[in-house]
């Protein structure tokens, strides 16, 4: 089987952004090709990559000639290689969409591959640092496609989406900077391996640094404040690739910090508390919600929440739950972006748009046979095992509000929209993210392997 | 270590943490929110810079005639918070022009930037 050096996944799309202006200066009309095209590489990379860490294990490249903990490491591991392959498979999907559009902006293809590639780069990052920067990328990336609607309610969206992130990059540097004063070493092995001679007070306060800082991107509790207006502000395109690029990726780095820096004290505990109150402001905030757009976003604030409870009950079914439930957001909530732009009663009679938001509001309130519903399934297993119930019923709770308003708005519409339609290329989008929804429901056991040894790295506190 | 040498750099980035954080959540013009959080980056880049300071040591440059070295990393790690903090900030005035052009005001209605 053919190996694949980890790094082109990163380094081919930035590459290939670049080159865009050069592309869109001989044929403007190339431009979209290109990018899908470039997209489509990624997916085979990623998936290439995927299968020979089913295989073979975790993959470790060292970058910059110099050996860890100095230089820089990349680490594929079992999550990593799910997310990557999650994330440069439903990019170009949600691409396809723009092929309808009259607009034609080189910007936002260049923006859209430079995203991909950052947000592919936090999940396979071995070092700390590294994370970071790709961290400033994504969000800087994410940023501009926000704004580029360029109407008040994007520059809004987008100033404030800028400020909080800031605000986040900053606490990151904090945190970074409490582990480099201890251990000085930002590599996530050589971290773990001495984590122990760090003061417990010490962690904590850098794991709170932290999460609080990725939680900007993560649409964590207390700095997604961004999230509903940026979502509003954006295209309905850009809020379908924020759901399933950006927010993956600041999750996934979410739980690396759980699993591998603060093994103890009261890591977890804060992470569940985070969790909780993130799902439920979130879902209380999305019944209240007129505009589909802030109920959608709001519903996603909900659902990392959710995803954070999971990862934070530290047990192997939760983890393998949390990975259902990630793969069952990016898909359904980019979807339901995509497919609700112009969504009223009257666009029922359409079957190729019904359909796949049917079968995306299903996964994301968790009605089998669908990822959603495995997700939770195995959330409420685990947690009874545990005895958490009072959990189980805010949990439960959430779920019954999440059906209600999912069930409002399929039923009612939104009624303020005027009707464009929804173009051919939309509709394919929507189809095949739809397929892809039934395909994990029908045959979890795919993923379930894979997300058994996800688990077991990850709660071993490696890769 | 003499970290009492280091104890005002300490206080002087934590005064700058506080006040870009205190800028950023009560101010609602969006320049004042833009200098705050330039305050606030400048404040967590002197606090990294001060940890890797070394009583005594020079600059982290190989030759030979010097044996003690400020440690390298947290310039390094400051030099990239530098270009990334320009970058948004650039970004941000931008975002603000835009802004501008659209509402005629550089004030966010509402309550600023903290409200959900």
């Amino acid at each position: 089987m053919v190996s694949i050096p980890p790094v082109l996944l990163i380094a081919f799309p930035l590459f290939f952004a670049f080159l865009a202006p050069l592309i869109n200066m001989v044929s403007k009309k190339a431009v979209k090709p290109y990018t899908l095209f470039v997209l489509l590489l990624n997916t085979l990379f990623a998936s290439i990559i995927f299968l020979n860490v089913s295989s073979g294990g975790v993959i470790y490249e060292q970058l910059s000639g110099f050996y860890p903990p100095i230089g820089i490491l990349l680490s594929v591991g079992y999550l990593g290689a799910i997310l990557a392959l999650l994330i440069n498979l439903l990019s170009p999907i949600v691409y396809i969409s723009y092929f309808g559009d009259a607009k034609n902006s080189v910007k936002f293809s260049m923006l859209y591959m430079l995203v991909t590639a950052s947000s592919t780069g936090i999940v396979i990052t071995g070092d700390l640092f590294n994370m970071f920067v790709f961290f400033e990328i994504t969000a800087v990336g994410s940023y501009g496609l926000v704004a580029s609607m360029r109407t008040k309610k994007a520059f809004e969206g987008a100033f404030k989406y800028i400020v909080l992130g800031s605000v986040g990059s900053a606490f990151i540097l904090l945190g970074i900077a409490t582990i480099y004063g201890y251990l000085k070493t930002l590599n996530f092995y050589d971290i773990a391996l001495r984590i122990s001679s760090m003061p417990p007070t010490a962690r904590l306060m850098a794991f709170i640094f932290l999460i609080i800082g990725i939680g900007v991107e993560a649409e964590i509790f207390p700095l997604n404040g961004w999230v509903p207006d940026a979502y509003e502000g954006s295209s309905h395109r850009v809020a379908s690739f924020l759901s399933l690029g950006p927010s993956k990726a600041g999750i996934y780095a979410i739980a690396r910090l759980l699993f591998t820096l603060i093994p103890i004290m009261g890591g977890f505990e804060l992470a569940l508390l985070l969790g909780l109150l993130t799902l439920i402001i979130g879902e209380l905030a999305a019944l209240k919600q007129k505009e589909i757009k802030r109920m959608l976003a709001y519903s996603s604030i909900g659902q990392m929440g959710l995803i954070l409870v999971a990862f934070s009950m530290d047990s192997r079914m939760a983890f393998v739950a949390a990975i259902f439930l990630m793969i069952s957001h990016a898909m359904a909530k980019s979807l339901l972006f995509l497919g609700t732009r112009n969504y009223t009663v009257g666009s029922l009679k359409n079957p190729f748009v019904s359909v796949p938001i049917f079968i995306g509001v299903l996964s994301i309130i968790g009605m089998p046979p669908f990822p959603g519903f495995w997700g939770k399934w195995y959330l409420m297993v685990d947690m009874a095992s545990q005895g958490f119930w009072t959990i189980i019923l805010l949990v439960i709770l959430a779920a019954i509000v999440e059906a209600v308003y999912y069930a409002r708005f399929l039923f009612k519409g939104t009624g303020t929209e005027k009707s464009e339609g929804i173009s051919k290329s939309e509709m394919t989008a929507i189809v095949i993210l739809a397929l892809l929804l039934v395909l994990v429901g029908l045959f979890p056991q795919y993923i379930y392997a894979p997300a058994v040894n996800a688990a077991s790295s990850f709660l071993g506190g490696g890769p | 270590m003499t970290y009492e040498l280091l104890e005002p750099i300490f206080i002087i980035s934590t005064a700058l943490i506080a006040i870009g954080l205190y800028g950023v959540m009560s101010k609602k013009n969006i320049l004042k929110i833009i200098l705050s959080l330039g305050l606030l980056d400048t404040g967590v880049n002197i606090l990294i810079v001060a940890m890797g300071y070394i009583p005594g040591g020079t600059a982290p440059i190989e030759n030979g005639n010097y044996s003690l070295y400020m440690d390298p990393v947290p310039q390094a790690l400051v030099l990239t918070a530098i270009v990334i903090g320009v970058s948004v900030t650039a970004l941000a005035l931008a975002v603000a022009m835009g802004y501008y052009k659209k509402t005629g005001t550089i004030e966010l209605d509402k309550e600023g930037v903290m409200k959900w």
